[in-house]
């Protein structure tokens, strides 16, 4: 299912609850899925940090997504919205270091929808194919 | 002669009489609670027990480098550069300090070592400012973009700092040119001993402005500038051209102090931070003091200034703790004494960690007074 060149990395951030269960139901139906995406479960998307994230890109990922809960779903009440603070301002990092807005990116995903986790997802690696290459 | 024992000979550490004069000034000895440690036993445990007492010393990675110690010094041991040296040792194993902010900080002056990076450095530029890309003037504005957009939650100035910095340039009849492919100088790299990487932007800086053909740089930094002037010919290279820091360059120019308007704040009281690679690095006390004195401020010195300044408190992103944090607060409330409303320095970095020191909780009563960056203020009035 991976649209990128070989060797291309995503790294996919997600928390425990909603997005990580979509990555499970994926899993338990055996739906294809590829290794160019690098899972990170955290427990809740709010400890992320732009360090973490330009961390990824250091270490030479294509693309970083972050798939949170839906607003008014974080289990730690505002992580969702403290992960959507912290993208804007990795954006503006990472525009600066020359790459596309589009090698970011942070969506909301309500808990057991695989298939929209895949669409996403696929829809994500389709965006950054023809990015910025990393090493 | 094995490296630990050339870092302790090139520093002059075998010299160290025992007095403990570095540990009375030491801003982190005198802050921390847990774990005592100072310079005088960090450089008695490296003679008498050798490398690993030394690389375990939990100062190693504290150090602010800020060569309070060296300054009173009685037999000149020069323990930041010891510290560096020490760092580099530590970093060929492996080891290193705990990074600030979760590294962001080093992740970017690492991802700037790639020679194939593409930098959008420049969308800050606005059309009243004037350039020309063949002037013999470089203004070097280093990472002020990239912790502009760190530090905006803090109010920090960033790009001000660079906008202000061409607005006087250009006031002053100079239209400066500014590399589009600039890299971080490295200073925090190099402090913190990761010398790989910092060669790597050391050679890309000075690969990028040998070919410029420019005669000098200016920046706003007070680390650019020590670093560009003083440590790059001993690491990587000698640039070839003068290097100042911007109040530096403007003690020079008689002519800025006739161009300033008044905005009625003549007589105000404002007081200064000296900045470590400003102040004690380069012996630069007077320059931002004249031009203090230009504004029509009434300086009032905090009781540690000059060389006895005081470290804003972090240094090279890392290791910042209670102690740095006590160790803000308690500037602050120095800078509060002076019933001055307006702290004024000259380096970027002190400017957000004291903004980031003021919104500590519970700690230094510090929210009336107002911290600005002498370009800033100059530029203001012009």
């Amino acid at each position: 299912m991976s649209t990128l060149r070989t060797g291309q990395k995503v790294i996919l951030f997600t928390c425990s609850w909603h997005a990580y269960s979509c990555q499970e139901e994926v899993g338990r139906l055996g739906k294809p899925q590829t290794t160019a995406v690098i899972p990170i479960r955290l427990s809740c998307l709010g400890r992320i940090s732009p360090g973490i994230i330009l961390k990824a890109f250091e270490n030479g990922a294509a693309g970083v997504l972050l798939l949170g809960c839906p607003e008014g779903h974080c289990r730690y009440e505002s992580g969702n919205l403290e992960a959507r603070k912290v993208v804007e301002e990795t954006k503006s990092i990472l525009k600066l270091l020359g790459y596309e807005e589009c090698q970011l990116d942070y969506q909301l995903l309500p808990a057991e929808n695989p298939d929209q986790y895949l669409e996403v997802l696929h829809s994500f690696m389709t965006r950054i194919q023809d990015s910025r290459v990393t090493t | 002669m094995n490296k630990f024992k050339e870092v302790i000979q090139a520093n002059r550490a075998w010299y160290c009489l025992d007095c403990g004069k570095c540990s009375s000034v030491c801003p982190i000895t005198l802050h921390i609670v847990d774990g005592y440690t100072s310079p005088r036993l960090l450089v008695e445990g490296a003679l008498a027990s050798g490398e690993e007492t030394t690389l375990e010393d939990p100062l190693l990675w504290s150090c602010l480098t800020c060569q309070r110690c060296s300054e009173i010094c009685p037999s000149e041991v020069n323990f930041s550069d010891f510290i560096q040296g020490a760092r580099q040792l530590a970093q060929d194993q492996g080891r290193s300090g705990r990074c600030t902010h979760s590294g962001m900080v080093q992740s970017w002056m690492r991802m700037m070592a790639d020679p194939s990076l593409e930098q959008d450095r420049l969308g800050w530029l606005t059309d009243d400012l004037a350039l020309d890309q063949d002037s013999d003037t470089i203004y070097f504005p280093g990472c002020l973009p990239y912790y502009h957009a760190a530090f905006a939650e803090l109010g920090f100035e960033g790009l001000e700092i660079a906008r202000g910095a061409l607005k006087i340039l250009n006031v002053l009849g100079i239209q400066p040119r500014i590399l589009e492919d600039e890299r971080c100088c490295g200073h925090d790299l190099y402090w913190q001993g990761e010398m790989e990487t910092f060669q790597m932007l050391g050679s890309l800086n000075l690969d990028l402005i040998q070919k410029s053909g420019a005669e000098r740089i200016i920046t706003t930094c007070p680390e650019c500038a020590y670093t560009l002037r003083t440590t790059y010919p001993e690491v990587i290279g000698d640039l070839g051209l003068d290097i100042f820091h911007l109040s530096e360059f403007l003690a020079q120019q008689p002519s800025l102090k006739t161009t300033l308007k008044d905005n009625g704040s003549e007589g105000e009281k404002v007081t200064y931070q000296d900045p470590c690679r400003l102040g004690r690095f380069a012996g630069t006390y007077q320059g931002p003091r004249e031009l203090i004195s230009e504004l029509g401020y009434q300086l009032v010195e905090m009781d540690h200034n000059r060389k006895t300044s005081i470290c804003c408190g972090t240094s090279c992103w890392s290791t910042c703790g209670q102690v740095n944090k006590d160790l803000q607060s308690s500037r602050l409330e120095e800078a509060r004494h002076t019933r001055a409303e307006l702290l004024l320095t000259a380096c970027p970095k002190c400017q957000i960690h004291l903004k980031c020191a003021q919104k500590e909780p519970g700690k230094s009563d510090s929210s009336q007074l107002t911290i600005r960056d002498l370009t800033t203020v100059l530029a203001d009035r012009l």
